[in-house]
């Protein structure tokens, strides 16, 4: 799960990280929906186990999440993680997992709506060397696997999976239920696991920018999209320009 | 100039194509489906690699294009931004130990390196990128960059066995979207916000669309609301688009939306409140009733059919 602004713009620092302190944040939309399909999924006898990345302070969200229904929660949080490209992210994730797990299924969110690379879930399959299935929308058990909906440009593909694997889901699948009495009574007594770099052995060069293999190299806030262009009230103009418009495109 | 290696094996993205033609200067390889090499042909490329499918399994799939790259030599690897490229393009550049940008909306070449532009945060910030490892790789928008036809570059067309069939990963059934052209395809997009006021409402949008061969698309709000399904929804929690024509009708323009839309080529907004931020964005806008507009729209379509 990631924590992401929850504000609509953003400020970057001199190394151009996106400034996390400070800003109010909120649980990617996506990873809500991954979360609730792991929930759903569990039965009686199986483990919910959240994880994130990010600033010590998600420590307290993370019990949120436990409120909800997780069963653990693990935070990855190390100064020297900070700045970390993709690859670095599914390094950090990949070493947590093995470290945490064995796991049976691995849910993300299918993108993030502030860095939107959708990524980290496929770079996280390949380093633990396990199947990756993208863009679910539904998923259920099956005898021998699991059953995915995943939804492409042009329609619902239906998939049958054998083994582990990493399953990136699509926002607003699945809603995130809300704490019940009982899963808070039972966060109370457990408390937030805390990882960093040393934990997870990970050497400096492989955490946050260092352990990176791409750089911002240079970073504008502007909106490419401004246009700015003319203004016309008068209707059967308008109904005429658009229609010459549309001739242009397909003539 | 360095050879760039376009993977197109769910179809040729002719932009893309064209894009790394330029970049390259001809020095263009392809892995495109067999029966599509002349279309890769069509956009100047020198060697083009076909496979007969593409397997369900995308992790194999992501290990045999690792040998391949290997045994081929690139070092910068292109794929369009489509849903299953978007999957396989981090398993391979896991791993081919690569730096991985996704989704640029522009390419650029600085001697030996890619220039790597992509929007982030709901298209509030470009950022440019720059790939630290050997081999370089990106995603790229589809529709961002126009197609143009080159003279044939006499390829050599090498026919490839492609990954074995690992039976990890079934396709049982696939359900085609109503309503044809994916949104990542169309050029014209007719897209309904709340303004549209009702379900009733964007039947009529539907209407003109399909006269037109144009998609439809929605802010989240009307889907919200029910007027539209969910896979119409433009924005950074729907789908990112580029076409040549975006009409947004009764939309306001929120960030979230503006995030999926905004690069299209040419935007047109029909809004009723003259300080709607959507005009901000848009190259033509119109004040007014979207319905006096577009039944005026539809009657004339209706007339020269
Ligand atoms: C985390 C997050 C993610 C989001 N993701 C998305 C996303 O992916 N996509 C998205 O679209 N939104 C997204 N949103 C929602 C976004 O913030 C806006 O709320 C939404 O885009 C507004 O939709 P709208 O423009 O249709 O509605 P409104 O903002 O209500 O605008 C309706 C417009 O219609 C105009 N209008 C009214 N009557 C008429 C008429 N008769 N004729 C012409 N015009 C008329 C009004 O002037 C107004 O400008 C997200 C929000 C958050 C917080």
């Amino acid at each position: 799960m990631k924590a992401v602004p929850a504000a609509s713009t953003v400020e970057v620092d001199g190394e151009y990280r996106l400034k996390r302190e400070g800003t109010s944040l909120q649980w990617n939309i996506a990873d809500e929906s991954a979360l609730e399909a792991a929930l759903r999924l569990k039965d009686g006898d199986g483990i919910v186990t959240v994880l994130t990345m990010g600033p010590a302070k998600l420590e307290a969200a993370l019990k949120e999440l436990l409120a909800r229904g997780a069963d653990r929660a693990v935070l990855i949080t190390d100064r020297r993680m900070a700045g970390a490209d993709t690859r670095a992210t599914a390094a950090a994730l990949k070493a947590a997992a093995e470290k945490t797990g064995p796991f049976d299924l691995i849910l993300c969110g299918r993108r993030a709506i502030d860095g939107e690379t959708g990524q980290v879930p496929g770079e996280l399959a390949a380093a633990l060397d396990i199947l990756c299935v993208s863009n679910v929308e539904r998923l259920e058990k099956t005898e021998t696997g699991m059953r995915l909906f995943r939804r492409t440009e042009n329609g619902v593909q239906e998939l049958e999976a054998a083994g582990p694997l990493v399953v990136s889901m699509c926002e607003y699948a699945y809603h995130l239920r809300l704490p019940g009495i009982l899963s808070m009574r039972r966060a109370k007594s457990k408390t937030v696991e805390i990882l960093t770099a040393d934990d997870l052995e990970l050497k400096t060069g492989e955490c946050g920018l260092k352990g990176s293999l791409t750089k911002v190299i240079t970073m504008e806030a502007k909106y490419p999209g401004l246009r700015k262009g003319p203004k016309e009230t008068d209707l059967s103009k308008a109904t005429e320009q658009i229609q010459a418009m549309l001739r242009e495109v397909r003539p | 100039m360095k050879e760039i290696l376009v993977l197109c094996p769910h179809g040729v993205d002719g932009g893309l194509l064209s894009k790394a033609y330029a970049l390259s200067e001809g020095n263009l390889r392809v892995l495109v489906l067999e029966g599509e090499e002349q279309t890769a042909e069509g956009y100047g490329a020198k060697y083009i690699h076909t496979i007969k499918t593409t397997p369900p399994d995308e992790a194999a799939f992501a290990g045999w294009l690792a040998e391949k790259i290997q045994s081929w030599g690139s070092t910068i690897v292109l794929a369009p931004a489509t849903i299953a490229m978007r999957n396989i393009m981090p398993m391979l550049a896991w791993k081919l130990n690569a730096g991985l940008t996704a989704d640029c909306t522009a390419l650029d070449m600085a001697g030996e390196d890619l220039l790597q532009t992509r929007p982030a945060f709901g298209n509030s910030l470009m950022a440019s990128i720059r790939s630290l490892s050997t081999i370089q790789m990106a995603t790229v928008r589809p529709g961002t960059f126009r197609p143009v036809e080159q003279k044939a570059n006499e390829p050599e067309i090498i026919p490839e066995s492609g990954p074995a069939e690992t039976g990890k990963v079934r396709e049982l059934s696939f359900t085609e979207f109503a309503g044809g052209k994916p949104l990542s395809q169309a050029d014209v997009i007719i897209a309904g916000g709340m303004g549209v006021g009702s379900k009733e409402g964007f039947e009529k949008l539907a209407k003109l669309a399909s006269h037109l061969g144009a998609g439809l698309a929605a802010s989240r709000s009307a889907v919200d609301a029910g007027y539209a399904p969910f896979r119409c929804q433009v924005g950074v929690t729907g789908v990112t688009v580029c076409p040549r024509l975006y009409i947004a009708v009764g939309i306001s323009g929120a960030v979230q939306h503006l995030a999926g839309m905004s690069g299209s080529e040419k935007v047109i907004a029909i809004n009723s409140d003259p300080k709607a931020p959507i005009f901000g964005y848009a190259d033509y806008g119109y004040v007014g009733d979207w319905e006096t507009i577009i039944d005026r729209l539809l009657h004339l379509e209706e007339e020269t059919l």
